[in-house]
């Protein structure tokens, strides 16, 4: 009985330390929207603003643990996936209610499900289920217990509920009757979003005080990045999100306590060779740019710890593939980045029958080996990641010429008009799962962007990546579907489709005054606990 | 007479004003970039929605009829929906208009304070230290880019409308001066100072009714001036209003928004311009 006492003595300083005290709760969290947020339906979901405000007020029914990559229970008490990935069936929590006090039963979640698979809503959340053609059956036999089966399995099913909101079936406040932490109270265009703390939201701490701390949300639009920071310094917002590098360290200076480097991001920064037959270039350089061998060369011709060390002040890791090694699951460890070889490189053109005379590299046929690099007007990283390419690769010879262009024009030559040569651009990563890559890997995928929409593979071992995509995805298998993505890494690593330069790491700002922070790589970066952060004492009244 | 003067007036904004938007249309349509969309990118997207994506602004396609519809809808109240907001132009214009129009009618009030009173004392002082260092002093803000302008504002962290007004005043200023030296010079102000009349009458009774006409065609100049000024000073402020908007809208080809951007402006300017042209002609007439 002492010992019991002693230990409930011990664990109330533990979690005292831990855990605000009631006077500690309120207060308003300020941070920024880059852009304005383009939908507050949860189910059309399909960029950052409207991703954040999903997040902060959408109640899931699995969560996706940031920190571990674990899978957790929000309001589905338990699930189980059965039929190979083709069926799931959820147990929800008993006694929950929407923030407009409607109760939550299995019929909002056959509701929302029914709602966001029909393919006509063209919702990216939705599409994300659609492994096959036909028709997916939701099913609530109780109203605490919902069923829903795909026509085929759906690799990693249960992940992608992370991304699924419940919304009311009977509410008739529709997508404002949230189940998070947080509702949204007030939306002033192109100035701000206001969310307030959702009274009926379920989670308590360890004290059973209800979720979360805080009052409110200010979420600031605010696309200009200077002011975000210089707001940052004079405390008026207290987290920034994937913060520049260089921002970083102009930041670091003067406030080394507010910045976080959180190490290597699931984003990647990459760069591809045009291989679509029917494009605008010289059949020459097509020839150059299908071969391996020309790829392979470029790829080691190209100094990435250069590229992380002068772009990114360190803050970034040469890529190995299309998986980072933050990634802890499918990242394939047997892999490294190419090296930084410029002499082995020229033996593999030699090999291809390429001369180099000192000064210009030339084929076969005499041509002197130029192109140009396209890529987004005004990313600053980007710019000086090409002017640092171009340099590498005159080393060898070859001549690089850089072409910025806003996003929409450099997007239709990429995907339209295929008028490029070589495109560099990076690759967001939201989903840990490779499915969430599928479209990018099947040659047959209008985003399978080196050579698009092909009838059948061009090249064997385009066949194998399509074969082995495939296979990972109708199993439920964990451990056969890493094996088959761990293959097609290693084609990519060899065939260099995508030129993998670098992973940056993912940096954050966080106001010393806002306790209980813990920064992730996964997003949202820094507010993935916001039901558990608080204002510490000494930081009190910052913004509040 | 007046019916038809101002008949006229309405019929070229108006014309001027349609002409506009096919323009701004056309060159929208014509831009590189135009009618992809960034979600096409989004690898969670099935091919399906992707296609559905890529034919979603096929009948933008085709101008005229384009332009036909959005004149059709416009006359009913409907402006079209804008891609890049997903939302009606309508709710936009009333959400931002009231914050542009409260910046420029700020920006211009201080700009037209400041830039009278720092001419006036040029025309009815006469140093040369004064004209000297004001005319110095509003050159040195006419170099000042808008943008610059803005991005001082951002750092010191001043009023949006203050950003306007510092664009505006050394242009009003310049104007002014010259137009005030000149009506001071004029023979009957002369014979008035020499009966010894006071300043303020002279300046109310003999300047200010002389240089009325040229004034107010200032008058309409300086709207389009604060206007243009707006735009970039909204943007890199990050003010939510008409000139963010428009930025928004021209990086992602968002035609529906862009027409109604331009008939706004276009039609904010002509009107402006015919306001004041049509009083100067009303006063002119009146000294007649």
């Amino acid at each position: 009985m002492r010992r019991l006492t002693l230990a409930l003595i011990a664990a109330s300083i533990l979690l005292s330390g831990v855990l605000p005290a009631k006077s500690q709760s309120g207060g308003e969290l300020h941070f920024v929207l880059r852009a304005e947020p383009k939908t507050f339906d949860p189910m059309l979901v399909d960029e950052e603003a409207s991703e954040t405000i999903r997040f902060l007020t959408g109640g899931v029914l699995i969560r996706v643990n940031r920190k571990t990559q674990a899978l957790e229970p929000e309001l589905a008490a338990s699930w189980k996936v059965s039929q190979r990935g083709k069926k799931i069936s959820f147990h929800l929590r008993d006694g929950l209610s929407f923030s407009d006090g409607t109760p939550f039963s299995a019929e909002d979640v056959a509701f929302t499900m029914r709602k966001l698979l029909d393919p006509n809503l063209h919702s990216p959340t939705g599409d994300s289920f659609r492994s096959s053609e036909g028709s997916v059956r939701v099913a609530a036999p109780s109203a605490r217990d919902v069923i829903i089966e795909f026509p085929a399995p759906v690799a990693g099913l249960e992940r992608l509920f992370d991304q699924v909101a419940i919304v009311s079936s009977r509410s008739p406040k529709k997508e404002t009757a949230v189940l998070g932490p947080f509702t949204v109270a007030e939306y002033k265009s192109g100035a701000y979003v206001l969310l307030k703390r959702n009274p009926y939201y379920w989670k308590k701490d360890a004290h059973g005080q209800r979720l979360p701390y805080l009052d409110s949300i200010r979420l600031d639009i605010q696309q200009n990045r200077d002011l975000e920071l210089l707001r940052f310094k004079r405390g008026e917002i207290q987290l920034i999100n994937n913060l520049d590098a260089s921002y970083f360290e102009n930041l670091a200076k003067e406030e080394p306590a507010a910045v976080h480097d959180i190490g290597p991001s699931l984003d990647a920064e990459h760069m591809w060779f045009n291989q679509v037959p029917a494009a605008p270039i010289p059949d020459f350089k097509k020839k150059w740019f299908r071969s391996a061998n020309f790829r392979l060369a470029v790829s080691e011709a190209i100094s990435r710890e250069d590229l992380c060390r002068v772009v990114f002040s360190g803050h970034a890791r040469p890529a190995v593939g299309p998986v980072s090694p933050a990634n802890l699951f499918w990242f394939n460890r047997s892999l490294q980045p190419h090296p930084h070889a410029p002499q082995e490189a020229l033996r593999r053109l030699q090999q291809d029958g390429f001369r180099f005379d000192g000064h210009v590299l030339r084929d076969g046929e005499g041509h002197a080996v130029e192109f140009s690099i396209v890529t987004n007007a005004g990313n600053k990283s980007r710019e000086q990641m090409a002017a640092m390419i171009q340099q590498d690769l005159e080393q060898i010879g070859i001549r690089l010429n850089i072409v910025t262009l806003d996003f929409p024009s450099l997007i239709e030559r990429i995907s339209r008009t295929f008028d490029y040569e070589l495109c560099l651009l990076g690759f967001v990563n939201v989903d840990l799962d490779p499915n969430g890559q599928m479209n990018v890997w099947l040659s047959s995928s209008s985003n399978h962007q080196w050579n698009p929409e092909q009838k059948s593979p061009a090249t064997p071992w385009e066949a194998e990546i399509d074969r082995l995509m495939q296979a990972q995805a109708s199993t439920p298998d964990q451990n056969q579907r890493k094996r088959s993505f761990d293959q097609v890494q290693k084609i990519v690593w060899d065939q260099q489709p995508f030129i993998y330069l670098v992973n940056k790491n993912a940096l954050a700002a966080i106001s010393p005054a806002l306790a209980n922070t813990s920064p992730v790589v996964l997003r949202p970066q820094t507010f993935w606990n916001v039901e558990s952060l608080y204002y510490s004492n000494q930081g009190r009244g910052v913004g509040q | 007479m007046w019916h038809r003067i101002l008949l006229r007036h309405l019929l070229a904004l108006l014309l001027t004003a349609l002409l506009g938007g096919l323009l701004g249309a056309t060159l929208v349509r014509f831009a590189p970039g135009f009618g992809v969309d960034e979600r096409e990118l989004d690898t969670r997207l099935h091919e399906d929605s992707i296609q559905a994506l890529r034919h979603s602004r096929s009948n933008e396609r085709n101008l005229l009829r384009f332009y036909a519809d959005y004149l059709a809808g416009a006359v009913h109240g409907n402006l079209g929906v804008s891609h890049s907001f997903a939302r009606p132009v309508t709710d936009l214009f009333a959400e931002r208009l009231p914050v542009t129009l409260r910046t420029v009618a700020l920006g211009l009030a201080g700009g037209w304070v400041l830039g009278l009173l720092l001419a006036l004392p040029v025309a009815t002082l006469r140093g040369w230290s004064y004209e000297f260092f004001s005319s110095l002093a509003c050159g040195a803000f006419l170099c000042l880019p808008s943008a610059v302008v803005a991005i001082l504002f951002l750092y010191f962290g001043g009023p949006v409308a203050l950003a306007v007004c510092t664009v505006v005043f050394p242009r009003i200023f310049r104007y002014a001066r010259n137009l005030l030296l000149q009506t001071y010079a004029l023979p009957h102000v002369l014979t008035a100072r020499a009966k010894g009349l006071s300043g303020t009458r002279i300046l109310l009774w003999h300047i200010f009714p002389a240089a009325a006409p040229q004034l107010l065609a200032l008058a309409g100049v300086s709207v389009s001036m604060a206007l243009g000024a707006a735009i970039p000073i909204e943007v890199i402020c990050d003010s939510p209003g008409i000139g963010q908007l428009a930025w928004q809208a021209a990086l992602s080809r968002d035609l529906p928004l862009l027409v109604n951007m331009t008939l706004f402006v276009t039609l904010v300017t002509l009107a402006a311009n015919s306001a004041s042209d049509l009083t100067s002609k009303a006063l002119v007439k009146q000294a007649a």
